[in-house]
């Protein structure tokens, strides 16, 4: 409907995949800047490979994955970790470490050997754990923290990173609905700041309701991508989980929530 | 309540709410400033290196001091400086130094390769005994006993055995593997092989030849040669400050890797680096004391415990792993006196019964 905006992260041609199992294969995709977007699918469908690759946690077999136009392949360990944070689903952090010394793992892109701390960082840190709402719980070691707020002192190592991207696999699989909320809000918070985040969902309704920009996957390869609200349909759902639904607008947001859902006949057999 | 007021906050109100760690440095480190220089050292670390350094000082006057002629501990230590009488300083210096020196030495390579390489596997229990450096070491050693007999030989062999493995591990594995694990399988399996070939000698050398052997299979502090213990203080000497250096990055592999990756380590060539420090540190401590062990896996513990969880605590291991040895040597040259127990003896008898303790104890905490 509109122009679409510039791309934060673009893939040509991508090929993913390890040894000689090919994952994703020539996937084009375009992550738009500012703007929150959901990869979603069925399990095994290629969604966390597609965000290590993006992360580069993964060399391309093939193609390229452009960060602001440039290659990434041929940025530095350091460029890339100055532009991009990621978080992994299993996110298991050292015994005895509070907030704070998670969160000051995020400056270590922005410090040297001889140059370990600057006005910088500690401002950088201070505010990445106010504004995942820790402030008050810094010094706690993170296994006296509930999962949500274990999880946000994660979101705010990453924040403290101080990259315009950030990439963020499953961030609420752990996670009770009210954690969920809250991690969510979060999120919503810092692309209103600016950020652009690309995160693994595996919560339709949370995708359409928290996301910008949806890339639906399925097999390595891009079925859907765009507005939720304009690319989500029965037959979309249908060919990504095999299920038959209905669809009706959320009371409050207007985005697609899914019900009824039955296995169709056909993925019986 | 904690999730009304996260909708709530705004940016805006991180500058109400600040918190107390917003005092130019993070809590619980101590923070350098030199211009555009800085440093973020860890108060709990060092207080813990001073306290291990002072420890290793008295157990340095303690081990010079003791032995036929008794010198008081002070006296030892101010003759190492050439301070008092010049029969005193003859004996510290002359006769005495060189072991003192090796034990401590090589308690602090092994001490300090036993923390590089839990904090690589993350796992307590890795240290410089299961990568079957030290097999190889004997091995080499015994093979030039049995074979022929010199001062020099054995412990350049060792040296030269340690070497032979650490590249044949590696050649072998094909580099780190994940977390480490392949290169510390195959330096086991290897290290078996080693073990069964010093065996294999023993038992067809002459009685004599086997006994002359025998400390190089349990590890000793007697008669090293002075060129050896040079080296290797050398080795630690160089080692200390790029261990450090390597440590700090360990300390991000602590995250999971995919965290670290994205941090900007490059997790592979933190790996290889790793390996090969651990390797010639624990290399050139055997070639001067022989397989001594327990040294690797319980200076690291004792380090981790008194530096806090926020570091990789590789200066606190080493300064233990120095304790550790002398006070080892030390109860094995006086307790029975005049027989003398092999310094490897006294840590197996100390550190089996440590390893029972932390086995059977509650686990409290397994993440490294």
């Amino acid at each position: 409907m509109s122009v679409s905006p510039p791309a934060a992260l673009q893939t040509q041609n991508l090929v993913l995949g390890y040894q000689r199992t090919t994952i994703i294969d020539q996937l084009n995709a375009s992550i738009p800047h500012g703007q929150v977007t959901a990869i979603i699918g069925p399990n095994g469908c290629g969604k966390s490979t597609l965000l290590a690759g993006l992360a580069k946690l993964h060399p391309a077999k093939q193609g390229h994955i452009l960060l602001d136009g440039r290659d990434i392949a041929r940025l530095s360990p350091r460029e890339m970790a100055q532009s991009l944070a990621l978080l992994p689903q299993d996110g298991v952090a050292p015994d005895g470490m509070t907030v704070a010394d998670l969160v000051r793992f995020g400056r270590h892109p922005h410090t040297g050997l001889l140059r370990q701390w600057s006005k910088d960082d500690q401002q950088a840190v201070v505010e990445a754990i106010a504004t995942a709402d820790l402030s008050s719980m810094a010094d706690r070691p993170l296994t006296t923290l509930s999962g949500g707020q274990r999880q946000r002192a994660w979101i705010a190592m990453a924040l403290a990173q101080a990259t315009p991207l950030l990439l963020l696999d499953e961030p609420t699989a752990a996670l009770d609905l009210g954690h969920q909320i809250e991690v969510f809000e979060l999120i919503r918070q810092l692309s209103a700041e600016g950020k652009t985040v690309v995160m693994v969902v595996h919560d339709l309704a949370s995708a359409c309701r928290y996301a910008d920009h949806l890339i639906a996957m399925h097999n390595g390869s891009i079925i859907a991508a765009g507005q939720p609200k304009t690319i989500v349909t029965p037959e979309l759902i249908h060919q990504l989980y095999g299920v038959h639904c209905h669809l009706i607008p959320d009371p409050i947001s207007g985005t697609p929530v899914i019900v009824g859902v039955q296995r169709s006949i056909e993925h019986r057999a | 309540m904690d999730r009304l007021s996260m909708t709530s906050t705004t940016s805006a109100s991180s500058d109400l709410l600040a918190p107390a760690t917003f005092n130019g440095r993070p809590a619980g480190l101590w923070l350098l400033r030199f211009g555009r220089f800085s440093l973020l050292l860890d108060r709990r670390a060092w207080l813990a290196s001073l306290l291990l350094l002072l420890a290793t000082i008295v157990l340095i006057g303690l081990s010079l001091g003791s032995g036929t002629v008794k010198i008081a501990p002070f006296d030892a230590l101010a003759a190492l400086f050439n301070q008092g009488e010049t029969k005193t300083i003859f004996i510290v210096r002359d006769l005495r130094l060189t072991r003192v020196l090796g034990g401590g030495m090589a308690g602090a390579a092994l001490g300090m390769a036993g923390c590089l390489l839990q904090t690589l596997s993350r796992n307590r229990l890795a240290n410089p005994d299961t990568i079957g450096i030290d097999n190889a070491a004997t091995a080499f050693a015994v093979a030039s006993v049995v074979g022929v007999s010199t001062t020099l030989a054995p412990s350049a062999m060792a040296l030269t055995g340690a070497i032979t493995m650490l590249s044949l591990t590696f050649a072998l594995s094909g580099g780190a593997g994940t977390r480490g694990y392949r290169f510390l399988i195959t330096g086991l399996g290897l290290g078996a092989i080693c073990g069964a070939a010093t065996n294999l000698m023993l038992a067809r050398a002459p009685i004599d030849a086997a006994n002359t052997a025998f400390p190089w299979t349990v590890g000793s502090l007697n008669n090293r040669s002075g060129v050896v213990v040079t080296l290797l203080a050398w080795g630690v000497v160089v080692m200390l400050p790029l261990a450090t250096i390597v440590g700090k990055r360990l300390n991000l592999v602590r995250l999971p890797d995919a965290v670290a990756q994205s941090l900007g380590v490059r997790v592979n060539r933190l790996r290889f680096f790793t390996i090969v420090l651990a390797g010639s540190l624990t290399g050139l401590a055997v070639a001067v004391a022989g397989p001594v062990g327990m040294i690797g896996l319980a200076a690291p513990e004792l380090g981790r415990r008194l530096a806090g969880p926020r570091t990789v605590p590789i200066i606190p291991a080493a300064l233990a792993g120095a304790c550790f040895t002398m006070l080892a040597d030390l109860l094995g040259r006086t307790l029975f006196s005049p027989t003398e127990i092999p310094v490897g003896i006294v840590t197996a008898l100390v550190g089996g019964p440590y390893l029972l303790w932390f086995l059977l104890r509650t686990p409290r905490g397994k993440q490294l």
